[in-house]
Formats: C-alpha cells, sequence, structure tokens
C-alpha cells in the first residue's frame, strides 16, 4: 500500500530527515494549514514526552550473572567445537590426522589446555564453575544475588539485608566427622571425630527440621 | 525533531571503541566481548523486553541475541556499526520468539510465568516507594505510556522505540528491521498516530 | 577295611547327631539373629560444608590448612576476593554425602546449615543441586544450582559481630 506523501513528509520534518529546502517548504506549509500544524504540535509533543519518559536503557537484572553466564556459554560452544574439529573423518588414517591443516593448531591448543589443567592455580573456565541458576529468599526484606568471581574462582551468593546475629549470641561450629540417617524416623545423628554424638536432626510436626544438641 | 543524542558509537572518555572490541573479539578474545556485553546490554534488554513483554523472556532473548552476536562477529564487517549489527540480531532472536509464540498460542502472549529463571528471587524491577506531587505524575505517565506503547503491534513498537529512544537514522532502522525506508516511516507514523490516540488525554498534560 | 565297632559306631554316630543338631540350632539362631543387609542409599556425590567467620581482625585461629580440603588449601586468600576482612576463622565443617533420593543436611553448625537435594548429575560435570540455607528455623533462601568440582560456592550470611558468617560449600567428590 503506498504510503501518502504527506505522511511521509510528516514523520520526516518530525524526525529532523529533511534537508534545508524540503523543511523550509514544508514550514510554510504549515504556516497555512493550522490544522497540519496543530498536528505537527500534538506529534512532536508526543515525542518529547516518549523521549522523556522512555530511557534509552533498561537496567538488567542480575546483569553480573547475565555476562558470566554468556560467558559460560560461550566456553561450552567454544569446547564443542574443538571437540568437533578434533574428530577423526570416517575412514581417516591418523597420517591423515597430522597432515590436516588444522591439526597443527588444534593439538596445539589441547596441549595448552592440557598444560593449564595441569597448572593448580590455572583459573576455571566458565563451563567448569559451579552456578547458581536462581535463588528465592522467602523474607522479602532480603534479597539474593549471584555472581562469579574470577578472582576467587569461587560463585558467590550474596544475602543483603538479613538481620544480623546479635553479638552476645554464641555460635557453636562442629566438626562434624560423619552423619548417619535414620529414613524411618527421619533423625540425622551427626557424630564427631571420636564417635561421639554431636547433634540430631529431627522433623517437627510441621516438617521443618529442628537440631538437638546431644547431652551425655 | 529528536534533540540532540549521543551517538551511541561515540565512545566516552576512556572508553574503548567498538571497532576494537570486535577486532578482538574477532580474533577469539572473549573478554573483548564481556566489554561490549556490559556496555550494550541495557539497551539489548530494553528492545527485548518493550518487544517481549516479559522480563523472564526477555532476560533470555538478551542472552541469545549476544550469543548469536558472538557466533557471528568473525563476518562482521568493520564499516558498519556495531550497535546496528547488534540490534538487527536482537530483532531478529525477538521476531522469531514472537513468530513461534503466535504459533503455539494463536497470538495470545502468555504474560503470567511466576518463575523467574534469573540468579535472584527478589524482583528485578526496583520497587517504586510511594512519591508525591511531581515524581508521582512522571511515574504515572511513565506507566501509562509503557502500557500504551504494549499495544502497538511488535512492528510499530519497534520502530517507535528505534526511532525515539535510541535515536537511529531512518536508514540504521531499515537495516535493524530489514524492511524498506517506505516502510520505516509508515509504521513511524501509524505508530506515532496510535499512541496520540491512546494517550489523548495524557500526554497533554504532562509536564 | 575292618567294619567299625557297634559301640564306636554308636558314638559315631551320636557325634554325627549331635553335631548335625547344633549345626541346626546354630542355622536357626542366625536366622533370628542376623540383621538383614541394609544398603547404604545411592549417593551422587560428596559435598564440603563449612561455617567460616569472616572479620577484620580476629581473635580466633585462622583457618588451618589441615582442616580444609584438596583444593581449598587457599580458602582464606579466595574468601579475600570476595569479602573485605582480613580474617577468617573456621567455625565448624561437615562432609556430607548427596544421597540422590533424600535429602542431605550439611551442619557445620546448628545455627547456620544446608539442606542439600539432589537432582541428578549435570550437563558437563557437577551435580545440579536444590540448596536451603537455614537459620534456626528459618530458611534464609532456596536456591537451584550446580555444584561442580574445584569451583566452591560462597554463601555471604548474616552479619554478626564486627564481621559476617559466611557458608562455604564444596563438592569434594562427584559420583563417577
Amino acid at each position: 500500500m503506498k504510503t501518502p506523501p504527506d505522511e511521509n513528509q510528516i514523520v520526516r520534518f518530525l524526525d529532523g530527515e529533511m534537508d534545508a529546502a524540503e523543511k523550509s517548504a514544508f514550514e510554510a506549509s504549515l504556516a497555512a494549514d493550522p490544522e497540519l500544524r496543530a498536528e505537527i504540535e500534538s506529534l512532536s509533543q508526543l515525542g518529547a514526552t516518549l523521549r522523556k519518559s522512555m530511557p534509552n536503557g533498561r537496567e538488567v537484572p542480575h546483569a553480573d550473572f547475565f555476562n558470566s553466564q554468556i560467558q559460560v556459554r560461550i566456553a561450552q560452544e567454544e569446547m564443542d567445537r574443538a571437540r568437533e574439529s578434533n574428530a577423526p573423518a570416517a575412514g581417516a588414517g591418523w597420517l591423515d590426522w597430522l597432515r590436516a591443516p588444522w591439526f597443527a593448531a588444534a593439538a596445539t591448543a589441547v596441549v595448552a589446555l592440557l598444560a593449564v589443567t595441569l597448572w593448580q592455580g590455572r583459573s576455571l573456565s566458565p563451563s567448569e564453575s559451579s552456578l547458581v541458576l536462581s535463588s528465592y529468599a522467602p523474607n522479602p526484606d532480603v534479597q539474593a544475588r549471584a555472581f562469579h568471581s574470577d578472582e576467587a574462582q569461587a560463585t558467590v551468593l550474596m544475602l543483603d539485608g538479613l538481620a544480623a546475629v546479635p553479638a552476645d549470641r554464641k555460635i557453636v561450629g562442629h566438626s562434624v566427622h560423619h552423619s548417619e540417617t535414620d529414613q524411618q524416623v527421619a533423625t540425622t545423628t551427626l557424630f564427631s571425630d571420636d564417635g561421639h554424638v554431636l547433634l540430631v536432626l529431627a522433623k517437627d510436626g510441621r516438617n521443618q527440621p529442628r537440631l538437638l544438641e546431644h547431652t551425655p | 525533531m529528536n534533540p540532540d543524542m549521543p551517538s551511541p558509537t561515540a565512545p566516552a572518555d576512556g572508553e574503548v571503541p567498538d571497532l576494537d572490541l570486535v577486532k578482538r573479539c574477532q580474533a577469539g578474545d572473549t573478554r573483548a566481548f564481556d566489554a561490549l556485553v556490559t556496555k550494550y546490554r541495557s539497551r539489548v534488554y530494553n528492545m527485548t523486553y518493550h518487544l517481549i513483554q516479559n522480563e523472564t523472556e526477555a532476560w533470555d532473548l538478551a542472552q541469545e541475541a549476544f550469543i548469536k552476536a558472538w557466533r557471528a562477529i568473525g563476518g562482521f564487517k568493520l564499516d558498519s556499526g556495531f550497535y546496528t549489527w547488534l540490534y538487527r540480531i536482537t530483532h531478529n532472536v525477538c521476531y522469531d520468539w514472537l513468530r513461534k509464540k503466535r504459533i503455539e498460542s494463536d497470538g495470545e502472549f502468555d504474560d503470567s510465568r511466576t518463575e523467574h529463571r534469573v540468579a535472584a528471587g527478589a524482583e528485578a524491577v526496583p520497587q517504586m516507594a510511594p512519591r508525591p506531587d511531581q515524581a508521582m505524575r512522571n511515574a504515572e505517565l511513565k506507566a501509562r505510556i509503557d502500557a500504551a506503547i504494549a499495544q502497538l503491534s511488535p512492528d510499530h513498537r519497534q520502530a517507535i522505540l528505534l526511532k525515539e529512544v535510541e535515536g537511529l537514522r531512518y536508514h540504521e532502522i531499515a537495516e535493524v528491521m530489514q524492511c524498506s525506508l517506505g516502510t520505516v516511516m509508515s509504521r513511524l507514523f501509524y505508530a506515532r498516530k496510535k499512541l496520540q490516540e491512546i494517550l489523548k488525554d495524557t500526554y497533554e498534560n504532562a509536564t | 577295611m575292618l567294619a567299625p565297632r557297634p559301640a564306636t559306631l554308636w558314638f559315631c554316630i551320636s557325634l554325627a547327631l549331635c553335631w548335625s543338631d547344633s549345626a541346626s540350632h546354630a542355622q536357626q539362631s542366625k536366622s533370628f539373629q542376623t540383621a538383614p543387609i541394609i544398603e547404604k542409599p545411592a549417593t551422587d556425590g560428596k559435598v564440603w560444608g563449612a561455617l567460616i567467620y569472616g572479620s577484620p581482625a580476629g581473635t580466633g585461629a585462622d583457618v588451618a590448612k589441615g582442616d580444609l580440603p584438596k583444593g581449598l588449601q587457599d580458602l582464606p586468600a579466595r574468601l579475600g576476593k570476595v569479602f573485605s576482612f582480613q580474617h577468617f576463622e573456621l567455625l565448624g565443617q561437615h562432609t556430607q554425602d548427596v544421597f540422590r533420593e533424600y535429602e542431605s543436611w550439611v551442619v557445620p553448625s546448628k545455627d547456620l546449615f544446608l539442606k542439600v537435594d539432589s537432582k541428578g548429575k549435570a550437563d558437563g560435570g557437577g551435580i545440579n543441586l536444590h540448596l536451603q540455607f537455614w537459620q534456626d528455623q528459618q530458611v534464609l533462601v532456596k536456591t537451584d544450582a550446580i555444584l561442580r568440582e574445584r569451583s566452591p560456592l560462597f554463601i555471604g550470611g548474616p552479619k554478626w559481630r564486627d564481621g559476617q558468617l559466611i557458608f562455604v560449600l564444596l563438592l569434594t567428590k562427584p559420583e563417577s
């Protein structure tokens, strides 16, 4: 369907796409046509309102995770690609592999990757890192955010907005050697290195865990 | 007419130009790509969000757009604008999704998903605390504009966003949307008329 | 071969009868007293969980390398990259099997502990887990995660005194 020429002129005028001569002619027609002038003013105001109200970017939720997920997928694809390109063609002998022009590059890459793998201090590639896929904090005051720290070579789940533990509260930790679970009564008994019972985890009527310290 | 808008390709002071980053990407530098993701993610997400009207899907599709961009970056011609190229990929990703959704659900898009697939349980969009007077009016206006934009067809919505929000020229919009200049102008005209109709009582009172 | 004398024969028969009787008795006893063999539940791996107290200047002992699993000997340094503390004290630790069909609990402290449900092996290695981070009788966060070897999960817990409680989870042994 052919757009009526005045519609094109209107948008081009509004969007500054007219050259000087066209603009001048259109402004002259505006002066002679109050209805058209009103229309242009109205549309111009609409444009100003849209630009004022709509930012040209929207904050990406969990931006660090957004980036790290992309890196993970890229790394995965690169690995898949390397794997595929290293696979021999059907019926190819090993000499054919050696002669293949890509082989030297692929072999170098594989050797480099192996060397790096053996080095203790190497960073894990994104596809080897743990991932937090989703999380939910029941307390609406708490915000959970996850990201991967390359420096720490760890995946981090931060919980912002948690209430602090009172300073006078004694936090007691245990070195648990092993645990035994009785599925029938749904209890788990935690033992120390020397076989003493440290804690017993049981469930209450609402299926909530209750930790009971063992009193000998 | 558009007010002065900073060109998306002009780097800020100290920022590496897009083409330098792209060249490094083409050499396999994933960190350079990460820098491009950081630079354009809010714009890409803005586009997917407005087109898809679903936060979770928009997040996924924004990711998809970047993954596709990485795959195709070897073929990117260094004499063209990276952001236009990226937006075109984003456009295609969204339209593929919309087409698929239309086939699956007779054109009705289900926006009732409750499970976020992003890593955090808190709301992705910050809650708007009640604010008085002017701020409230601005917030209400924005909400109405968002709702009005949502009523446009994807083609009209995209045209308006690329023009009014991104400040692209007609030929750039044509490149992103893979249509003719005439179609771009037509879509802009009808999108504006439709918004004008929807927002008749609203924007005239905006301050 | 000479035939056995009758007395000897009776003695042998008696002996045989006594023996078979006691054997039968033992068999019966065994069938009452032997506990049925309980198979250990299937597992998808093993995790090490620890509660760490990070603080600007601790009075407690620093984490000793001997307390840390292989691959996490540099835990304090790694924690320091994420949490802005200078001192990290290991309050408690627990290595726990991750059961395939049942929930597992990682309890280095009764104040902060983790419920772990396996969702099976993850593509590309590691285990898919559903984790619930508990403080007393409240769930602080529920999360779906993929835990991979050599890639610990640090959970930033509540502040305490002048520092913070941090939970560390590491997959020490995935099921092959």
